[in-house]
């Protein structure tokens, strides 16, 4: 009798070393002090029903992301032309947007605005910046810092269905996933607005990508598939910025001595001063 | 030769209906030539190559999209529409269409979308595009993210093996010790009483006594023991390798950034702006998922939770807005002592996801904390040692990743440059950082305590 006592009760502390040992993925494990690790202020992500073992009932699996209140202006700096690009764009979507993309937090409007003035009329508000540089024999050479944003954005949130071309063949194309997206060289007829619109609410099968891409990003996007579009899109301005860079006595190597936040050349100045609004 | 007037007119009839046959015959020849000539321009007309630039946009053959689909439509405006050709009149110019012919108004009203107007197409054109649709056949092929994930199945039997092994040792250890004392007490060298008053514990004491200096050695090993595996499993507290939260959609990885070539940042897309790198809102997923419906019954449930967070009625395809969120579970959880910044690695480091997260293209699975063992297998990685998402792993990447003042994208900030430039010009400080022929993290102040706790 006693033996099976003894038995039974090592069986059973084996078993339970057996438990202790088995590894439950959906457990993180051990923390030194939960009181260091768990934040009493709000952070994304984290269920606010349950903060620092105390459980609220009302707050448990709630959504955490929430979009802006409506009208809600972020802060962009000072720079006036940068910040008139990031004001809330005067065309409002169609009715039946509400309905086709479920855009929310936005006003609609009856009218066609896609197709009329509204959007097909606008330009693209945002100008090219250049980044000019002289090499040794004094020649100057222009790099589109717009473009080059436009690019780095156009393969991060368009390429998997546009295409690195902009023929519409994307790898999600090409497998199959998707189909019917445009080649961008039968859409040359279209506005810079009308672009911007497309990305900014959606377009047919395409949803409104405002939540992925600021205005500005949307402008330099833009700017990028009117590249894609016109090879030689940015050839013009390009030969201003290095007329300009050339006209005025250009000090850049000032600029590297002088210790950081002091005013380099005008070209360098107004680069750091766009690039600072970014967000 | 006299002919009689009768004869005449009879020979004048038979001519007249030769003459007629004739005309006949020829204008039935041109009538076949024209038609011939309209088929042969028809063919000439690219259906598949009009409708993929036209219409591909917004209609499928056989899906409803944007717009309804297409197959059988032509069929369909014939039998109903009270006026000929009523869908090429919709083609060309939908709204007037839709003001005289009742069946236009009546398929005006089906989606909640505006159709283009195609005032250029002619309509040879059209009926190519038409005769293209409806001689689409759906080829079988089902889009990818079919493959089954083959996940690797580890092989974790043997230390079960080694616990049962362990718990028959004790059994037939605790059986011989039993029978043991049954013979004793059948040959009587004990009675049952005496054997009562000495139980296990006694003869161990027993024994104990007997060889007390092997027990001592023994005990004394096995409390050094105890005490190395007590702080081995304390170096695994707040080790989270290899935590995997379960998530309320099964999210495959190598679907979407493998298979599809979607960019990690389309999806997680505040890294390059934020302290977090952001899980998508469902409105990004219902960017491709409004049209990408699933192929299997498995893929069919796990969209249908998006459509029911978005709000979407797949079946009249407008959005209700009722929506309600999905909680995902957090997979990578730093101390709150402990500042992180996203940004800061990926868009100012150029750091690739990949160094800390592992190749996701490849991962079937829900997202889960990679253990170090299976980053440093990835080519191009910094190879670390520490467990992963502790401070040792950190500052370990921080004394290693080397940084060429090209590598840092400052962004417009000078900052960088700035401490590279001093750098360089004293050099006794140069030189005293510049142990390891390399500026790496460290030096820049990455292994500075403020720079993350505060």
């Amino acid at each position: 009798m006693k033996l099976r006592l003894v038995g039974g009760m090592m069986l059973a502390s084996v078993t339970l070393m057996l438990g202790s040992c088995v590894s439950d993925s959906d457990s993180a494990g051990l923390e030194y002090m939960p009181d260091m690790y768990r934040s009493a202020a709000i952070e994304p992500y984290v269920d606010y029903g349950e903060v620092k073992g105390r459980e609220n009932v009302e707050l448990k699996m709630t959504q955490s992301a929430l979009t802006p209140p409506n009208g809600t202006i972020p802060y962009y700096g000072t720079n006036e032309e940068a910040v008139s690009v990031m004001l809330p764009w005067s065309i409002l979507p169609n009715i039946a947007f509400k309905q086709t993309h479920g855009l929310k937090g936005v006003e609609f409007t009856t009218e066609d605005t896609y197709n009329t003035s509204a959007a097909a009329l606008t330009e693209n508000p945002l100008e090219m910046e250049f980044m000019t540089e002289k090499n040794e024999e004094g020649e100057y050479s222009a790099t589109n810092l717009t473009l080059k944003r436009g690019k780095k954005l156009y393969e991060a949130n368009c390429m998997h269905c546009h295409g690195a071309e902009g023929d519409g063949k994307g790898p999600m194309m090409k497998n199959g996933t998707f189909n019917g997206v445009p080649n961008y060289a039968d859409k040359k007829a279209l506005s810079d607005g009308q672009l911007f619109y497309s990305i900014y609410y959606g377009k047919g099968a395409m949803g409104s990508h405002a939540s992925i891409v600021n205005k500005k990003e949307i402008w330099s996007l833009v700017h990028y598939i009117r590249k894609i579009q016109y090879s030689d899109y940015d050839n013009a301005s390009k030969e201003a910025a290095i007329a300009k860079a050339s006209g005025l006595p250009v000090v850049k190597e000032q600029s590297d001595v002088e210790v950081m936040g002091g005013e380099g050349d005008e070209v360098h100045h107004e680069e750091l001063s766009t690039e600072s609004i970014k967000h | 030769m006299k002919i009689s007037s009768s004869q005449m007119f009879r020979n004048l009839s038979k001519w007249s209906l030769k003459a007629l046959a004739l005309v006949v015959f020829a204008g039935a020849f041109s009538v076949n030539a024209q038609e011939a000539d309209e088929a042969s321009a028809e063919s000439s007309i690219n259906g598949e190559a009009l409708f993929g630039s036209k219409c591909a946009t917004c209609h499928h053959p056989l899906k409803d999209g944007t717009g309804p689909k297409l197959k059988g439509v032509k069929a369909a405006w014939a039998e109903n529409s009270k006026i000929e050709g009523g869908i090429y009149n919709w083609i060309n110019n939908w709204q007037n269409a839709a003001a005289t012919d009742a069946y236009a108004a009546e398929v005006a009203a089906k989606k909640p979308t505006a159709m283009d107007k195609f005032p250029a197409l002619t309509v040879p054109e059209m009926d190519a595009i038409l005769a293209y649709v409806d001689a689409f056949e759906d080829d079988g092929d089902g889009p990818a993210g079919e493959e089954v994930c083959q996940v690797p199945v580890e092989e974790e039997g043997t230390s079960w093996v080694w616990y049962i092994l362990g718990i028959v040792f004790v059994v037939i250890i605790l059986a011989i010790g039993g029978v043991k004392r049954q013979l004793r007490v059948a040959a009587g060298e004990a009675s049952e009483k005496e054997d009562r008053e000495h139980s296990y514990a006694d003869s161990f004491r027993g024994w104990a006594w007997r060889y007390k200096r092997y027990v001592m050695i023994g005990s004394v090993v096995i409390f050094i023991s105890l005490i190395v595996t007590l702080f081995l499993r304390m170096y695994r507290i707040a080790v989270v390798e290899d935590y995997q939260p379960s998530q309320p959609i099964e999210f495959p990885h190598n679907v979407h950034a493998g298979i599809n070539g979607i960019d990690c940042k389309y999806c997680h897309n505040s890294v390059t702006e934020s302290r977090t790198a952001g899980l998508p809102t469902v409105n990004v997923c219902m960017n491709c998922h409004k049209q990408v419906t699933g192929e299997s019954d498995e893929q069919k449930a796990k969209i249908a939770k998006i459509y029911a967070a978005a709000g979407w009625d797949a079946e009249k395809g407008v959005y209700t807005g009722k929506t309600k969120p999905i909680v995902w579970n957090k997979v990578h959880v730093l101390p709150d002592h402990v500042y992180f910044n996203h940004s800061q690695h990926v868009e100012v480091g150029g750091v690739d996801c990949i160094q800390c997260h592992g190749d996701m293209t490849t991962m079937c699975e829900t997202a889960k904390v990679q253990p170090v063992s299976v980053l440093n297998a990835i080519e191009g990685n910094v190879k670390l040692t520490k467990p992963t998402l502790t401070m040792g792993w950190c500052i370990e990447c921080h004394g290693e990743k080397e940084i060429s003042t090209g590598a840092v994208n400052t962004n417009g900030s000078a900052y960088y440059e700035e401490i590279h430039k001093r750098l360089m010009l004293d050099k006794d400080l140069y030189n005293k950082y510049l142990e390891d022929g390399k500026v790496t993290v460290k030096e820049l102040g990455g292994w500075e305590c403020a720079k993350c706790h505060y």
